[in-house]
């Protein structure tokens, strides 16, 4: 599991970031004594740090030249200032990515995904599991007892979001934001004609009512 | 310099003068002088008197003319007293001195000005960039609970958003200092972002989204391009109709790319159009109830000024499409190849 570290002074923030994030897979820790950030980070070792830039006692520019004097770690600096200077400054002194206030949850965690991809890649294709079926996301292609069937973009993101939440009751609603997050702009109802066509897919290669509907909340596999 | 009122003001001298003829008339007939003798100096003294009231005339009006001149070329025109050489004459020194008093209040005045103005545009920004840390919490916990009440915070919540960052380009608009940066730019990044600004008041909106082929690389400054983007897509929203439909399309020619944004919304009426970007104006639109306040595209205009983006705006009784678009000079082009 990747740990993550987060700097930042506002107490909600931290908190719901902390939430957000360790619901998606991430050990978090965030920074209780500002006067110790680098000792926290130094005990904590994690692999990425999510640095605000205003802060008390020393600000995020000089925890991040401090931090990139022991470790190359991706660094993501999350402000609400959006002068070009701070951002400039951020680059400059090695942060890996500069992120304003308010952010669009979805393109952090995609942020935070591809950055730890990067600085730590792993050999084998992520895929996912679920009854037998197999869901590969890099080739987009859906596998079960041997058969395959192509996904196209929609039917692919809508197959993965329903995987990484299996077992669970994925609302329509959440479908279609994770799918906007994601830049298809898809409504309600192109939703249930996507569904349609996955289901026709998965029939052909001999999943039957793999995906189901559950009435007036959404679906599930 | 009027010659009337010279000569007006010159009538005392002129009077003492003929006083003095007058004066040395009697005398010269008591002493038995001929009328021909008297009438010869007359006119020599009437020569010299007019040739010195002219020559004075001239050079002071080529003098002040000059003056003026040097005034008028002045753009700061209230800095005349630095440029001007100081005057020999006891009453023009006085003027002047009174020149250089004004001059000195003034920039006195322009200084605090200046002053407050940098502070005040400096607390905005300072006060912008502190309610995003709440606008920033309520999102977060709105997306950690998701459900519909949520959904409609996190829409509102854009609109507050929207209305933080038109108050932040407006203290950055009214300033002449430069806060942009422009670089490599792909339009279709900037699109996406803009969207995602307003997903859930699109969403809401149940507005049908189609963004055509934009894999164009642009030279500009993306934030403020976003900006501008969300001003013209929140327009969208505000004026829509039925089964609202928003659509972003862009075409290149040799030495620009233009992204139009089109929507199916209720239209510009014809004689509004030429003013919609004026500040304050609402026209039709603003009047029938959808409480506008002429700042949105006010300032898109006044952003791609600064920025070299041509913007127009297009509309047919019904949806409208604005046009941004971005130049491509030689430079860059050569560059690209």
């Amino acid at each position: 599991m990747k740990k993550i570290f987060i700097v930042e002074d506002d107490f909600t923030i931290q908190a719901q970031l902390k939430t957000l994030l360790s619901g998606n897979g991430y050990e978090v820790f965030a920074v209780t004594d500002f006067s110790q950030t680098i000792q926290q980070i130094k005990a904590f070792v994690p692999h990425l740090v999510i640095l605000d830039i205003k802060l008390p006692g020393n600000n995020g520019f000089e925890i991040c030249s401090e931090i990139r004097t022991f470790s190359d770690i991706p660094i993501v600096f999350v402000t609400s200032s959006n002068t070009d200077m701070d951002e400039l400054n951020s680059i400059m002194l090695g942060g890996d990515a500069f992120i304003t206030k308010p952010y669009n949850t979805a393109i952090l965690l995609a942020k935070i995904a591809a950055l730890l991809k990067r600085a730590y890649p792993s050999p084998q294709a992520e895929f996912f599991t679920w009854n037998g079926a197999a869901l590969h996301p890099a080739s987009s292609v859906i596998e079960y007892n041997g058969q395959k069937a192509e996904l196209t973009k929609n039917e692919l993101k809508i197959l993965y979001y329903l995987f990484k939440n299996a077992g669970k009751i994925c609302p329509r609603n959440d479908i279609v934001d994770f799918l906007w997050d994601n830049q298809l702009y898809v409504d309600d109802n192109a939703l249930s004609v996507n569904v349609a066509r996955i289901r026709d897919k998965l029939n052909r290669i001999g999943l039957t009512d793999f995906v189901k509907t559950k009435h007036r909340q959404g679906y599930t596999l | 310099m009027s010659g009337k009122l010279y000569l007006k003001n010159q009538i005392p001298a002129i009077l003492v003068n003929l006083m003095g003829m007058l004066a040395l008339a009697l005398f010269l007939f008591a002493n038995g002088n001929q009328f021909q003798t008297v009438l010869f100096i007359f006119a020599v003294w009437f020569i010299i008197l007019i040739t010195y009231l002219s020559v004075v005339y001239y050079v002071r009006k080529k003098y002040l003319n000059q003056l003026l001149d040097t005034a008028e070329q002045l753009e700061e025109r209230y800095l005349i007293p630095e440029i001007m050489t100081i005057p020999g004459k006891a009453d023009e020194q006085v003027f002047y001195q009174i020149m250089k008093m004004a001059e000195k209040s003034m920039l006195e005045k322009i200084g605090t000005i200046q002053n407050d103005r940098k502070e005040y545009k400096e607390y905005i920004e300072q006060w912008i960039h502190e309610v995003k840390t709440p606008i920033t919490a309520i999102k977060l916990l709105c997306e950690n609970n998701r459900s519909s009440f949520a959904r409609e915070i996190l829409a509102e919540l854009e609109h507050i958003n929207q209305y933080t960052e038109q108050a932040l380009y407006y203290a950055r608009s009214e300033h002449t200092e430069k806060d942009y940066s422009v670089r490599e730019t792909n339009l279709c990044d900037v699109v996406h972002s803009a969207v995602a600004d307003n997903k859930y008041l699109l969403r809401q909106s149940n507005m049908t989204i189609t963004i055509d082929d934009i894999e164009n690389r642009v030279y500009t400054d993306d934030k403020w391009v976003r900006f501008i983007l969300n001003q013209i897509i929140g327009n969208s929203i505000k004026y829509r109709i039925e089964q609202p439909v928003l659509r972003f399309s862009a075409t290149k020619t040799n030495d620009r790319v233009v992204l139009s944004v089109s929507d199916n919304g209720i239209g510009i009426p014809k004689s509004d159009l030429p003013r919609i970007f004026e500040k304050g104006f609402t026209g039709r639109n603003g009047r029938i109830g959808k409480n506008s306040t002429g700042m949105g595209l006010y300032l898109c205009k006044r952003l791609c000024d600064k920025l070299g983006i041509g913007l127009t705006a297009h509309s047919e009784n019904k949806g409208t499409t604005i046009a941004l678009s971005f130049q491509m000079n030689d430079f860059v082009i050569r560059v690209q190849e």
